[in-house]
């Protein structure tokens, strides 16, 4: 069972979290009606699972909360910001007792019944609901008897998978039965549609199952056939030999048995009791109602994989990409055409493949912004500051591994911005800035890492006050000059805290350390930047879990080497020796100056006088800087391996790929390259 | 199994060990922790990387590091003959098992010995740093130095040539 | 001889749940996530019985329904839909539909058995 516990509750979760997303779309505006539907629904089939599970409190719980909705949705109620605040509240209630549906834990029970009270205030505003009961067992109406049953099907009662002879069975499991069928006369077979049913039949049966049984084996067949039930005795009687004996002579011929005979014939047995028989049953055509028009939802449909699976997917895909390389390369070395029209189709087909698989582990960051956008709003409403909530490139992707991870860093980033960074509206206006404040997250690729940043316009970080910590702490002597970056990197010291007071929201900013622990194991860096009164930006950076990349394979002095083809912008060709004298090292490209690195010579092989070299110039941050390679060999899709941490602090070269035929191509990082070689510079130029 | 003495040999204590030299000079290392011997295949350097790290090889799909052996004990670099083979070797560093090609002039041959008769390395000032050697195994004429290739390889030593390049170019201004 | 059913709903929790109680009595089970799928899985499997919620996205369970019966070899085959107490007005709809009957939520296994064994032999 505890499988399908963890089913409930992570779909529970899913649909929490659907309906926080619709709540917060309602509350900037209130009367969008497909919301509106959806709320409904997701309580709806919330409302239906819980009591699959017995869950009776929580059922009972969204009742009252959908009973809100579903007036709302027909008009009858409006959606107020007091309803929208409980119902939010009472969300926040069901987070928790999805795993607490007995209210055991503290405080559940209080929070439970409190919040019943608010909304079936609010849902008794608009005309009476009706309260949500499970399924009652029926009353059973146990008496023993002998009922007649006439059971006709219409001649379309096959047609929708109907088997009246499974009914008959369901009767005869009743108690002792006699059953007589008849068939209608085929008037012309020529003309006799087979799917038609043309039999009917008369059925005793003696038992003390209630009416109601009874007529319930009838359930589904109700509208589809005549069915007469009477009740004729008070005792069994089928099991009477001599009833039966007479009641079959009653029908030699196949003719239905006749209710006044068999009373009859019952009658004129020597029994103790006779009773009356009971009124037919008057079975009832449901009333016709109009047919409400089936909203097509837009869910996309989904279904969950295992992670192993997903994991052996894309190392084959690695692999098959690979060997696909070695396809490729072959096809180039020899002359059939045949063969090269077949690898050029294996190749778009892998790389489509590879596309497909690896994106399935991928999810949009946007997914996380709907829990930030929340936290944003109460704190605002806690601190009493104005702030409003911007997201910037959503569409982001990442592993969804990682986006779990980062959510709780991120979380108690924003916590620190809007406690400590966002100053109060009066304080803002005074400074001369909007009233309102600013917390910002964007999210952006740049060669093979992804960036997030969370951006404030608040009081910005005093990195005097910092200094003051970290001396005071042992962190660097007074005497130390370190750049403010350097400074600002002391945050995220374990020990460290900058808030004078210890605030209830965000605890002490002890927390940076942990969340820099985070950010590390996942492999990526996080730093700060901040001008006073300005505000605090944080940049997490962190490097992307896909391991095929499209490149641009190039060739210096016969080492190959890839660069990933999402920072390349253009390629030129340039003269060797207009490189090397040139001393401001700024080349001119389609009229504009352009940086530039001479690989050849940073990798410190023999420097060319003389001939060509191609310049790849490619973006870094905000500038643009070109590359100079012997000569580009082609695109190439490299399936990057790691390189070994023998050459961890070789960090412009971010793995390697082996190629078609078996040599490697180190894969370069080109930001570190403009980075070393900025490095460099600084260097010669103090010489 | 008892010895002339009457002690016991646990059979445990007989190790197997493969011997390859450095030059002249002579070493071993416990079988257990080579996982093949190649020929020098085709060699990808990696620039502005420690001059010990002679570049990268690709063993069956994965991209392993090559090491000069003979850097690391302070020898001239290796020059390629036919003799020279890669070592490919496990070594543990903070309890991670790392594998790493070790370039070798010569391999000698795999042979058993009683790990009790190995004697520890003198005292005296060697040519070599002493945790590189775990003892002496005397075979004829010659010593051969059997080594913790742990260490020898050890990840902590990567700090070498790179950073101080830039720090004595730093000193000098 | 083995029965095969087919449950065709968008809620994981059902499924898990209705499948487990119709493997225990000794029913094979096959599971869709919306009509669409549905469909699919009764075109590549032998289905004696498909038990279907009603909504669900892509095709819900009355357009499924249809589909189903449209298809000569499937006119006879029976087909139960799941439905809440509020819901009068759609057990008309897929009966007429020709949905062969219903199962009320929530349900318990021993009632989800008793409907079973109404309609299939």
């Amino acid at each position: 069972m505890d499988e399908l516990k963890a089913t409930y509750i992570q779909e529970a979760q899913e649909l929490l979290e659907n309906l926080e997303s619709s709540l917060l779309v309602l509350e900037d505006n209130p009367s969008d009606h497909s919301n509106i539907e959806q709320v409904f629904r997701v309580m709806h089939t919330l409302k239906g699972n819980s009591s699959m599970f017995g869950l009776s409190v929580i059922a009972e719980f969204v009742h009252d909360l959908e009973t809100i909705y579903d007036k709302i949705r027909q008009s009858k109620m409006d959606l107020s910001k007091g309803i929208l605040n409980c119902t939010l509240a009472a969300l926040d209630h069901l987070k928790l007792i999805i795993f607490d549906s007995d209210l055991q834990e503290a405080g559940n029970k209080e929070n439970h019944y409190r919040l019943i009270s608010e909304i079936r205030l609010y849902a008794d505003g608009g005309n009476e609901s009706t309260p949500f009961q499970m399924n009652s067992s029926e009353v059973e109406d146990r008496s023993m008897g002998t009922y007649f049953i006439h059971f006709e099907p219409n001649s379309d009662f096959l047609l929708n998978g109907s088997n009246p002879l499974l009914l008959i069975n369901e009767l005869a499991e009743l108690g002792p039965s006699y059953v007589v069928p008849h068939f209608k006369t085929v008037e012309d077979l020529s003309t006799f549609d087979p799917t038609s049913c043309i039999a009917s039949w008369d059925i005793l049966v003696e038992t003390d199952a209630s009416m109601d049984a009874i007529k319930d084996v009838f359930i589904f067949a109700e509208d589809d056939a005549r069915i007469d039930i009477h009740k004729f005795m008070l005792t069994g009687i089928i099991q009477n030999e001599q009833f039966l004996a007479k009641a079959k002579a009653s029908h030699l011929r196949p003719e239905h048995l006749v209710l006044e005979e068999i009373i009859e014939i019952a009658a004129s047995i020597p029994v103790e009791e006779n009773e009356e028989k009971e009124q037919l049953v008057d079975v009832q055509a449901a009333a016709p109602v109009s047919k409400k028009s089936i909203e097509k939802e837009k869910a996309i449909s989904s279904i969950r994989v295992s992670s192993d699976k997903l994991d052996e997917l894309m190392n084959l895909v690695s692999e098959l990409v690979t060997t696909q390389a070695s396809l490729s390369l072959f096809s180039e070395n020899n002359t059939s055409a045949e063969l090269e029209v077949i690898s050029e189709n294996i190749e778009k087909l892998s790389r489509r493949l590879r596309d497909i698989s690896f994106g399935m582990t991928l999810v949009q960051i946007n997914n996380m912004f709907a829990r930030f956008q929340r936290l944003v709003r109460d704190m605002s409403d806690m601190l009493g500051k104005e702030v409003v909530f911007i997201t910037e490139g959503g569409e982001t992707e990442l592993d969804k591994t990682i986006i779990e991870t980062l959510t709780d860093p991120l979380m108690h980033i924003i916590r620190n911005s809007m406690d400590h960074g966002i100053e109060k509206a009066d304080v803002r206006e005074q400074k001369g800035k909007p009233r309102q404040g600013m917390v910002k997250l964007k999210a952006y690729y740049s060669g093979i890492s992804v960036f997030i940043q969370i951006i404030d316009d608040g009081k910005g970080i005093d990195v005097r006050k910092v200094r003051e910590k970290a001396i005071s702490k042992g962190f660097m002597r007074e005497e130390d000059e370190l750049s403010d970056k350097e400074i600002f990197d002391f945050i995220f010291y374990p020990g460290f805290s900058t808030a004078e007071v210890v605030t209830d929201v965000s605890g002490r900013g002890v927390g940076m350390d942990v969340v820099k622990r985070n950010i590390t194991d996942l492999k990526g860096t996080i730093s700060v930047e901040s001008k006073p009164d300005h505000g605090t930006t944080l940049t997490i950076k962190l490097p992307l879990s896909l391991s095929i990349i499209d490149g641009l394979l190039v060739d210096i002095s016969g080492v190959k080497y890839v660069i990933p083809l999402s920072v390349v912008r253009k390629c030129y060709e340039v003269k060797n020796e207009d490189m090397l004298k040139n001393f401001n090292k700024l080349l001119l490209l389609d009229e504009r100056q352009v940086p530039y690195i001479n690989l050849r010579q940073e990798f410190e092989y023999e420097v060319a006088m003389e001939g060509n070299s191609q310049l790849i110039v490619v973006s870094d941050g905000d500038q643009e800087v070109g590359i100079s390679v012997d000569f580009i060999v082609g695109e190439y899709q490299a399936v990057v391996k790691p390189i070994s941490k023998y050459y961890r602090n070789q960090d412009f070269v971010s793995g390697a790929t082996i190629l078609g035929d078996g040599s490697i191509a180190l894969v370069i990082d080109t930001h570190k390259i403009v980075e070393l070689y900025t490095k460099h510079v600084k260097m010669e130029g103090k010489l | 199994m008892k010895t002339e003495d009457g002690n016991e040999l646990l059979i445990g204590q007989t190790k197997s060990f493969l011997s390859f030299k450095l030059d002249s000079e002579h070493f071993a290392i416990p079988v257990m922790k080579i996982m093949e011997i190649l020929e020098v295949p085709k060699i990808t350097k990696v620039p502005q990387a420690p001059v010990f790290l002679v570049g990268v090889i690709n063993l069956r799909g994965a991209v392993l590091p090559v090491i000069d052996t003979r850097v690391k004990f302070g020898m001239t670099p290796i020059d390629f003959t036919i003799n020279t083979c890669i070592l490919v070797v496990n070594i543990t560093f903070n309890d991670e098992e790392i594998m790493v090609g070790a370039l070798v002039d010569f391999v000698s041959e795999v042979f058993d010995y009683d790990e009790r008769k190995i004697k520890p390395s003198p005292t005296i000032v060697t040519k070599y740093r002493s945790d590189y050697i775990e003892g002496m195994i005397q075979e004829d004429d010659h010593f051969m130095m059997v080594l913790n290739i742990d260490k020898v390889f050890s990840l902590n030593d990567l700090e070498s040539i790179v950073e101080t390049k830039i720090e004595k170019t730093e000193e000098l201004l | 001889m083995e029965k095969n059913i087919l449950i065709v709903d968008d809620s994981e929790s059902i499924r898990l749940v209705v499948g487990m109680g119709l493997k225990e009595a000794g029913y094979n089970v096959v599971a869709g996530i919306n009509g669409a799928d549905g469909l699919r899985l009764l075109n590549e499997n032998k289905v004696d019985l498909i038990i279907s919620d009603l909504n669900m996205p892509v095709m819900d369970g009355i357009t499924f329904l249809k589909e189903v019966r449209k298809q000569d070899k499937y006119k006879f085959l029976p087909l139960l839909i799941l439905t809440t107490e509020s819901q009068e007005s759609k057990k008309l709809e897929a009966k007429q539909a020709g949905a062969t009957g219903w199962i009320i939520k929530p349900f318990v296994k021993d009632k989800l058995l008793a409907v079973v064994k109404k309609v299939l032999v």
